[in-house]
């Protein structure tokens, strides 16, 4: 192993000092505590790695599929292995005899300097894009220090994580797509190419309850479309965004649905990748309340043409028989003035209450109000708790008001003493009698000729199924009786 | 220690062990040598003829020239204990 002055030159003390050495260099390389030797010849020393050692070492380097480059304190190559020569398209000589940043693109090379610069106080890494052969690609830097002999150099490995990058947008732009599916306020249903149910939100499984992925969408949701639609049938949606074609605002009605539904639905390809659609994207819009809403304004435009043709008639012919009953133009003036003007109260009532029924005791109080006072003629209202559909809520306002008229003109209400009292009584079915009561008044006597408020009375509130008004000019005074259909208590 | 103390390291390039031992004496002088020393590292794979002068064969090995007698020691120098009594430096010399 060693040569040198010839032994027999050597003292005792020198040889036992040789020997022990060479033990101990025996024991170190047994044990592992050397990774190279120095074999001497005549001509010159070698140093030999021992295996296990920097050999090993290397060949690891070189099975790693990651890039591995070893630099000195000045930048120098000192080592770089396959998968890095491959990751940048060098040959291995090329690559020593160039340097490594000759070989890297300026953005590249300040990156990896940079990243040289981070690691001082230890590990860095960072990620950049490089743009390689004409397609951006991510690689990832790590740096390290690396204690050498003379200096610190750095240790790097290169990753390309591209496909990591690419996963990871990928896996997000399908968690944010999730995400859009799962809050929209419309009801969306995704279908696979066969036509299968392969994601469905939440306001889609409203509309259909129950468990709706894996099953055809035909099955899930049995749409019915109105003639002249552009889909007949469910499977027809399928079939469309199988062609490539996408179509919005298909009315369709939900038959399954709880309550039945009336929907808007849209169909669109689900583009995924390439040409071909890969299934269908259904959406599906609640149109019910909308449709309760249309369907409300043309009862109401409805409501109101009749109403307004009512109200022309009957001015017409509070006009026509109050014309003919006049003693004048202005006995006519006063007469027709004061109904038209009860009509308008009974409007105004009417109004208040949004045309949906009117409160009996509130028309008479707002009838009788202008002729009582705390001196004069009183009124008694018994409980009058129902209400009454606008048509027959202005007959009774008119027959109130001819009955206030007659009473002012010749009854109770042209007498200090004199009272109205008005009670109700509940009757069979859907009836209820309102009684005019009128005492305290002047001596009645009967009519000498049938005037129009007096057919007014009568007639206007006749509907039919025992309603209808009789008038009793009864001697104490005059008590009228109407029969009325109710719409319930007020 | 005094200031005649002179300790030499033999390594051969990056290999793991030398770049350790190296790694290791740094933190021992820094530790318990709180004089003068001179330390001196000889690659061998740069110039293996300088093995000759200590007579050395395994690497890493570290040579205490001062004082003498010349002591050494093989190995990565992990083991502070070892390396300050086997080559008696710092308390233990």
């Amino acid at each position: 192993m060693t040569t040198g002055p010839g032994l027999d030159a050597l003292s005792i003390e020198e040889l036992r000092h040789r020997l022990h050495d060479a033990e101990e260099t025996l024991r170190a390389i047994r044990e592992g505590d050397a990774d190279a030797v120095v074999v001497r010849s005549a001509d010159e020393d070698t140093v030999f790695a021992l295996a296990g050692g920097e050999d090993s070492y290397r060949a690891m380097m070189e099975a790693m599929d990651i890039g591995a480059v070893a630099l000195d304190d000045q930048e120098r190559l000192l080592y770089a292995n396959a998968a890095f020569c491959a990751l940048i398209g060098c040959g291995a000589a090329d690559l020593q005899r160039e340097g490594l940043f000759a070989r890297l693109d300026a953005r590249t090379a300040d990156t990896v300097r940079g990243t040289i610069v981070q690691a001082r106080d230890g590990r860095h890494q960072t990620q950049f894009v490089q743009t390689h052969d004409g397609a951006d690609r991510h690689l990832m830097v790590t740096a390290a220090p690396l204690p050498l002999a003379f200096g610190i150099g750095s240790a790097l490995t290169f990753s390309d994580v591209t496909v990591r990058v690419e996963a990871a947008v990928a896996e997000e732009s399908e968690r944010i797509a999730q995400a859009v599916i799962a809050s929209a306020n419309e009801a969306v249903v995704v279908c696979d190419r066969s036509g299968r149910i392969i994601n469905a939100n939440a306001a889609a499984c409203a509309v259909m309850p129950g468990a709706l992925i894996g099953r055809p969408f035909e099955q899930a949701m049995p749409l019915i479309f109105p003639n002249g639609s552009a889909a007949t049938r469910t499977e027809d949606l399928i079939a469309m965004a199988g062609a490539g074609k996408a179509v919005k605002g298909l009315e369709a009605f939900a038959p399954f649905a709880s309550p039945p539904k009336d929907l808007l639905v849209s169909v669109a390809p689900l583009r995924l990748t390439g040409e071909a659609p890969g299934g269908s994207v259904i959406t599906l819009i609640d149109l019910s309340e909308r449709k309760a809403i249309e369907k409300r304004q043309t009862l109401l435009m409805h409501e109101l043409d009749h109403r307004v043709k009512n109200t022309l008639t009957m001015v017409l012919s509070i006009c026509s028989r109050t014309l003919s009953g006049s003693d004048g133009l202005d006995d006519f003036r006063v007469r027709f003035t004061r109904r038209i003007q009860a009509l308008a109260a009974t409007h105004n009532l009417l109004a208040d209450a949004s045309w949906t029924g009117i409160d009996l005791s509130a028309m008479i109080r707002s009838e009788l109000a202008p002729y009582l006072s705390s001196s004069g003629p009183r009124m008694e209202i018994g409980e009058l708790d129902r209400s009454v559909a606008p048509d027959v809520a202005i007959a009774f306002g008119l027959v109130v008001h001819e009955l206030t008229t007659n009473a002012v003109k010749y009854g109770a209400l042209s007498a200090e003493s004199g009272c109205v009292t008005v009670t109700g009584r509940q009757l069979e079915r859907d009836l209820y009698e309102v009684a005019w009561t009128e005492s305290g008044g002047p001596h009645v006597k009967m009519p000498r000729r049938h005037g129009f408020g007096q057919t007014l009375i009568t007639r206007s509130l006749a509907r039919g199924d025992g309603t209808g008004a009789t008038v009793d000019f009864a001697p104490g005074g005059v008590v009228c009786r109407m029969i009325l259909p109710i719409e319930g208590r007020a | 220690m005094d200031r005649s103390t002179e300790l030499t390291l033999y390594v051969a390039g990056q290999t793991p062990k030398s770049v350790a031992a190296i790694r290791n004496l740094e933190r021992i002088c820094k530790e318990y040598l709180n004089s003068s020393y001179a330390v001196k590292v000889i690659d061998l794979k740069e110039n293996p003829r300088l093995a000759r002068e200590h007579n050395i064969v395994a690497i890493p090995t570290l040579v205490r020239q001062l004082p003498v007698p010349i002591q050494k020691i093989i190995g990565d120098l992990s083991d502070t204990e070892k390396v300050l009594v086997h080559l008696q430096l710092g308390d233990a010399a």
